[in-house]
């Protein structure tokens, strides 16, 4: 790890300050940063510590919706009885994170700006070729080992998967950002590669995630996370789904909300699935058949197949949840 | 050039440890290297073992990714805090050593504080419980089950 | 016993072999005071940090060194260039080393992370800084990333290891039920959770080392032949053990390097790996792969196996995972054939990981089994039974113990097999399909000599002593319960001293050979201070006890005259009587193993004096049965393990309760074999791209269910000294079998490459 230089931020307006300069990074619960930093892939000159600026680590729930401080810790948000009544989803995604320490410490804000875990992303002495870390100078994984990686809104500089839980569920259920006074929906605020791989957030130099906020619905109410991975905790998602669903007094579905975890570059929101059920009844031929859209566009690789597979039922596993749920 | 040292004043366990650190010191090798306190362990330094947790105001944490800056002014406590003044095991090492709860023993300080915590949060009400909430502790030795019966065990007696 | 007499009688379990005691070194380790590797403080010790080489063959052109040297603390930078040559130490296996010296940094590159540089700093962190600041250029060369390389070709036959027993290939062929399968199983790595590294302490031309050992004084003869200094002069000191499983049996090419900077620095040197290091900078289990075929009668009783297997090996080195070393044992077997090949791969030379050999072999053979019993329609136990070999097939030799039968009868009374249905998918609940499988598993009883000092003190306590370690194994309370079983005392009052090269001698920790051959030196050597105690009690002039009678017997710590002649004694007053201040007795079981005095140094720093399993009258093997319960998601594919039950028989168990946990632990390890376990290895730099715990992935708490272990072993007095067989090794041979017949038997689905992943049952 390069030696850097510890701030202990005055105020959020110091801290963005001190952040706009290139050479600065902003540490909150520091479980990226600090890896990132022993991996070599992040070389800050200087480290602001933000974690004790009063007010943002607030928690709260009411008739509009859910307001999360940025620097609420994972684990408190998990555990909040009321985001558990009304954000189900956000809950669940957030307990199925990590391990209990790492949510200890993990706040909010910086768990959405989670980095992806390609492995040639991680390796720069080994694997100099990474377009998300040296803009221009290839991609290492396109012709390497890809079990992990995205199936979805990959492009030819990047196919590296997004990596994170609570994001997903933030863009299924229409969650804004909140950059200070700046807002962003959570569906535009993570970037797909393109050919700018290295742009991941929409976040301007300096820009400093204070808040994030869902609002309430029927389908924030009655929605799940489901996480599908091969060892039975502390990983990351082999394939996530975050539904949320709203059935109409015919029991035709008003509203569904769906996203993917683990298939893509960024949290994605499947719109296919979401579109063929809206208005519809949900019989479970009509379920299969629109969960059979969610990885619509997918550009599998030979390693990550199954997950084409893999996705459609875990959503179909969602949304049949809830609405055994709506129905009981 | 940033490789400055400052002095920082640390509680841990109770007493105030002044050393020289750097900004990008962790917890945890500020614990090992320079205060001598090596119950706390080195499992993978990347936050994916679970070996270095300690307590943070009375939550687990991983030292190997908490700054040594960080914890300045908050409490730390690290097994070695964990008995009596008096010497006198807390209840979840009694528990460990009962139900032979290790092999090799290396994970053990940091399966002991995640589970003195896991205990605290209200985790350790059904076997299936506390299975997920030490799952962020990895033992090679295989002490699983033994973990659980443990931490049941402590948890009943804490009760 | 009665509740005034509350101290059990000798012959009972009491606090001796064969009690359910806990771990006499576990408060240490519960309250973090278990002094491991590098927490040893030594004063003014500096820091070294390793740098391994990015491409997987050619040479290093050269390594620019300005920018680390001239950053903060750095104190020295070795690499290629710089680093002068040690003496080359002889091998493992007592073979003299071929050239004249040893490189531990070379420009030559054989694999994807091979050392080729260190850097040594007054802090870890301006060493870790320092070290990506070297800048590497490479000369590059073709290489081979693994066995299915289409470069690595079909590799070199074998010949010692090839067996042709009867007629397989005839025998085959006429056989009326045949199958043919291949199996295959990924690089595995033993990952302890204590990362490898060292503390290297020069004072003058004796060099202290503080690292972590399965083998005390093999380690310390490989330092004195590269140092070029007398055995004597070296001290490894290695009191505990963060877990080995293998991979801290061998003095290592980075500890070479701690070493020499301390020398070169002339303070001492605290090295440690990082986490990714630990992939490449020792040998994990060799990638395997092995045809079967299985000829058989209708009814299931087998005929033939043809076996034809490889395992990956560097391209500089042998490493052999002997894929017939269950195959040719394991059932009655008229006709086998086997060979195998090497095949040479860019990799760090593969080494010992828990079962070497026996663990893939069990995995083919015993999927195979299942295979064979769905083909004839035979419940796979009743196959298993209907081959059981009534000696060993391979050696003709009778087995000296084998509760195989009862370890079977045994696991599948408690598991409820005779519940169980033939046909795939047949059971189920709800979303969940449920499997189960079981396999059969074997390790050898190795035997190797060991020596032990026993002491006793005038204070009534009894200390032990010996180089050998504990890595998790339980050989300090076992040791202790050895002589506190000979002297009658409890255990409380029984020291025990390991780890510790200047002890006396022990071998290698590996094998699953120690608690035998310690225990059978320990029990040797206490005997012998007994005797000499006695001897003194009934002859010295000082003694309270002399001409009283004409023996006596030790029981709770008393001398006591056998008709109640005298009262007991303690045994510290005989020795103040005595004006002694200890009684001690040094033995070594060399002869009991046909060696001499003078193969005494061979015997304990090489393997060379190992004895095979069926050098004897008898072959000698410890058995296990593993009976597991999967769950399959139907839809999601995940698979999760609902409840296991294991049966084995390792002889007599000189403490239940640690046996088990060991047991216990191997299945643990199999479960990840079976289900997460295998490096990925990208084709083209051939890197272990999962190179940390997050995406090599260890079991979690969570992924394990309830383990029931239940023992069936009875002594056996030709295996040990006291009866008992080798333990550590046994759990894990046979679990991934027994999950990959459960998951068979969950979705119909055979899968014969480890691990068995979602990806597989799409």
């Amino acid at each position: 790890m390069k030696a850097f230089s510890y701030h202990r931020a005055s105020g959020l307006e110091a801290a963005r300050q001190q952040a706009a300069t290139t050479d600065a990074a902003i540490l909150a619960g520091g479980t990226t940063l600090l890896d990132l930093a022993k991996c070599e892939v992040a070389r800050p000159e200087q480290v602001i510590d933000i974690t004790r600026l009063p007010g943002l680590d607030e928690i709260t729930v009411d008739a509009q919706g859910l307001r999360l401080g940025a620097l609420a810790r994972m684990a408190r948000v998990a555990e909040d009885a009321a985001v558990r009544t009304a954000f189900p989803a956000v809950a669940q995604a957030l307990s199925l994170s990590a391990s209990a320490q790492i949510r200890n410490m993990a706040t909010i804000g910086g768990n959405l700006l989670q980095r992806t875990r390609c492995a040639y992303f991680r390796d720069p002495a080994s694997f100099p070729a990474c377009n998300r870390r040296t803009p221009g100078s290839g991609c290492a994984a396109l012709d390497g080992i890809t079990t992990n990686h995205a199936l979805l809104g990959t492009s030819e500089a990047c196919i590296a998967t997004y990596p994170g839980d609570l994001a997903v569920a933030l863009v299924a259920l229409d969650a804004i950002i909140h950059l200070g006074e700046r807002q962003v929906a959570a569906t535009d605020f993570f970037l797909l590669p393109g050919t700018t791989p290295e742009r991941e957030f929409a976040l301007a130099p300096g820009e400093i995630i204070t808040a994030v906020t869902l609002p309430a619905s029927r389908a924030a109410r009655r929605s799940t996370y489901l996480k599908l991975r091969d060892r039975a905790s502390y990983e990351f998602a082999t394939v996530s789904v975050a539904a949320g669903l709203e059935l109409d007094a015919e029991c035709r579905v008003a509203t569904l909300r769906v996203a993917l975890g683990g298939v893509a570059t960024i949290p994605w929101r499947a719109r296919a699935v979401e579109a063929a059920l809206t208005g519809r009844e949900p019989t479970p031929e009509a379920v299969r058949e629109a969960c059979l859209l969610a990885m619509q566009g997918a550009t599998p690789r030979p390693d990550n197949r199954h997950k084409l597979e893999l996705a459609p039922r875990l959503v179909a596993r969602a949304i049949e949840t809830l609405l055994w749920e709506e129905r009981a | 050039m940033p490789s400055v040292t400052t002095l920082l004043t640390l509680s841990i366990n109770g007493q105030d440890h002044v050393f020289e650190a750097e900004g990008r010191t962790t917890l945890l090798d500020a614990l090992r290297e320079q205060l001598h306190l090596t119950g706390t362990k080195k499992g993978c330094d990347q936050g994916q073992c679970g070996a270095c947790t300690v307590h943070l105001d009375g939550e687990r944490v991983l030292s190997c990714l908490t700054l040594a800056c960080q914890a300045e002014g908050r409490a730390v406590t690290t097994i070695e805090g964990l008995a009596g003044p008096d010497g006198a095991l807390h209840a979840v090492q009694t528990a460990f050593l009962e139900e032979d709860a290790f092999q090799c023993g290396f994970c053990t300080p940091g399966q002991i504080m995640s589970a003195v915590a896991c205990i605290r949060e209200g985790h350790a009400g059904s076997e299936a419980e506390i299975r997920e909430y030490m799952a962020g502790n990895l033992c090679r030795c295989g002490a699983y089950p033994h973990i659980v019966a443990a931490v049941r065990r402590a948890a009943e007696g804490l009760a | 016993m009665t509740p005034l007499d509350p101290t059990p009688r000798r012959g009972d379990a009491g606090d001796g072999l064969g009690a359910r005691l806990p771990r006499i070194d576990g408060r240490a380790k519960v309250r973090g005071a278990a002094s491991y590797a590098l927490d040893h403080p030594v004063e003014g010790v500096a820091h070294a940090v390793i740098v391994q080489s990015t491409i997987p063959a050619g040479r290093v052109r050269t390594i620019d060194t300005r920018a680390a040297s001239a950053a903060p603390g750095v104190l020295l930078v070795l690499t290629p260039d710089s680093t002068p040559p040690l003496r080359a130490a002889s091998t493992w296996t007592g073979e003299a080393p071929t050239q004249p010296e040893y490189r531990p940094l070379e420009h030559t590159i054989r694999y994807t992370g091979q050392q080729i540089a260190a850097v040594v700093a007054e802090t870890l962190e301006q060493a870790t800084e320092a070290a990506a600041l070297l800048r590497v250029a490479y000369d590059r060369e073709p290489a081979v990333a693994g066995m299915d390389d289409p470069a690595a070709g079909e590799g070199n036959p074998l010949p010692p290891l090839a067996i042709e027993r009867g007629d397989a290939a005839l025998a085959f062929a006429g056989a009326p039920v045949r199958l043919t399968a291949e199996y295959r199983t990924p690089r595995e790595y033993q990952m302890p959770i204590e990362p490898h590294g060292l503390i290297a302490r020069w004072e003058g031309d004796a060099l202290t080392i503080w690292e972590h050992s399965q083998w005390l004084d093999g380690m310390a003869r490989t330092y004195a032949e590269w140092f070029g200094i007398p055995f004597e002069k070296v001290r490894l000191i290695s009191p505990y053990i963060g877990g080995g499983f293998g991979s801290k049996a061998l003095a290592l090419a980075h500890g070479a390097l701690a070493a020499l900077a301390a020398r070169q620095l002339g303070r001492p040197v605290k090295l440690a790996l990082t986490r990714p290091q630990t992939f490449t900078a020792f040998g994990g289990r060799a990638a395997t792969r092995q045809v079967l075929e299985l000829g058989a009668t209708a009814e299931g009783r087998l005929l033939a196996i043809r076996q034809r297997g490889c395992n990956e090996t560097s391209v500089d080195g042998v490493w052999i995972e002997p894929l017939s070393s269950v195959t040719a044992l394991m059932y009655d077997l008229p006709n086998f054939s086997s060979q195998q090949h090497l095949v040479p791969v860019n990799t760090v030379l593969p080494f010992a990981k828990r079962a070497p050999g026996e663990n893939p072999s069990a995995f083919g053979l015993e999927c195979a089994m299942d295979e064979l019993a769905y083909a004839v329609g035979v419940d796979p136990l009743a196959l298993r039974l209907r081959n059981h070999a009534e000696r060993d097939p391979q050696s003709g030799k009778p087995w000296s113990t084998r509760r195989l039968r009862e370890a079977f009868a045994a696991g599948a009374e408690a598991f409820g097999w005779a519940r169980r249905r033939m046909a795939p998918g047949s059971l189920r609940e709800g979303r969940l399909l449920i499997g189960w499988g079981m396999a059969a598993g074997t390790y050898p009883v190795r035997r190797s000599p060991g020596e032990a000092m026993v002491r006793v003190l005038a204070d009534g306590t009894v200390e032990v002593a010996s180089s050998t370690s504990d890595m998790g194994t339980g050989a300090y309370t076992i040791l202790a319960q050895t002589a506190a079983a000979v002297f009658s005392v409890p255990l409380a009052q029984v020291r025990v001293r390991l780890g510790d090269s200047s002890l006396p001698r022990a071998p290698v920790t590996g094998g699953s050979q120690m608690a035998g051959l310690m225990t059978g030196a320990v029990d040797k050597a206490a005997r012998a201070a007994r005797e000499e105690l006695i001897g003194l009690a009934l002859t010295d002039p000082r003694s309270p006890l002399r001409g009283v009678a004409n023996t006596l017997a030790v029981e709770h710590g008393h001398l006591v005259p056998p008709r109640g002649e005298a009262p007991p004694l303690p045994i510290g007053a005989l020795l103040t009587a005595l004006g002694r201040d200890r009684i001690e007795a040094l033995r070594d079981t060399l002869s009991e193993n046909g060696l001499t005095p003078e193969d005494r140094y061979r015997a304990f720093t090489t393997v060379s004096s190992m004895r095979p399993p069926t050098d004897g009258d008898y072959s000698m093997h410890s058995w296990c049965a593993h009976f597991v319960e999967v769950a399959v998601d139907e839809a999601l594919r995940s698979i999760r393990l609902r409840r296991i039950v294991t049966a084995f028989d390792a002889g007599r168990l000189y403490n239940p309760k640690l046996a088990e946990s060991q047991i216990k632990g191997g299945i643990i390890m199999g479960i990840g074999q079976a289900l997460l376990e295998g490096g990925m290895i990208d084709p083209r730099q051939a890197r272990v791209l999962n190179n940390n715990l997050a995406d090599y992935l260890l079991p979690t708490n969570a992924d394990v269910p309830s383990i029931e272990v239940i023992s069936v072993g009875e002594p056996d007095p030709h295996a040990s000294a006291l009866g008992g067989k080798g333990v550590g090794e046994l759990g894990i041979v046979g679990v991934a079998p027994a999950i990959a017949n459960a998951v068979f038997h969950a979705t119909g689905k055979r899968v014969r490459e480890l691990p068995i992943t979602m990806a597989d049952l799409v």
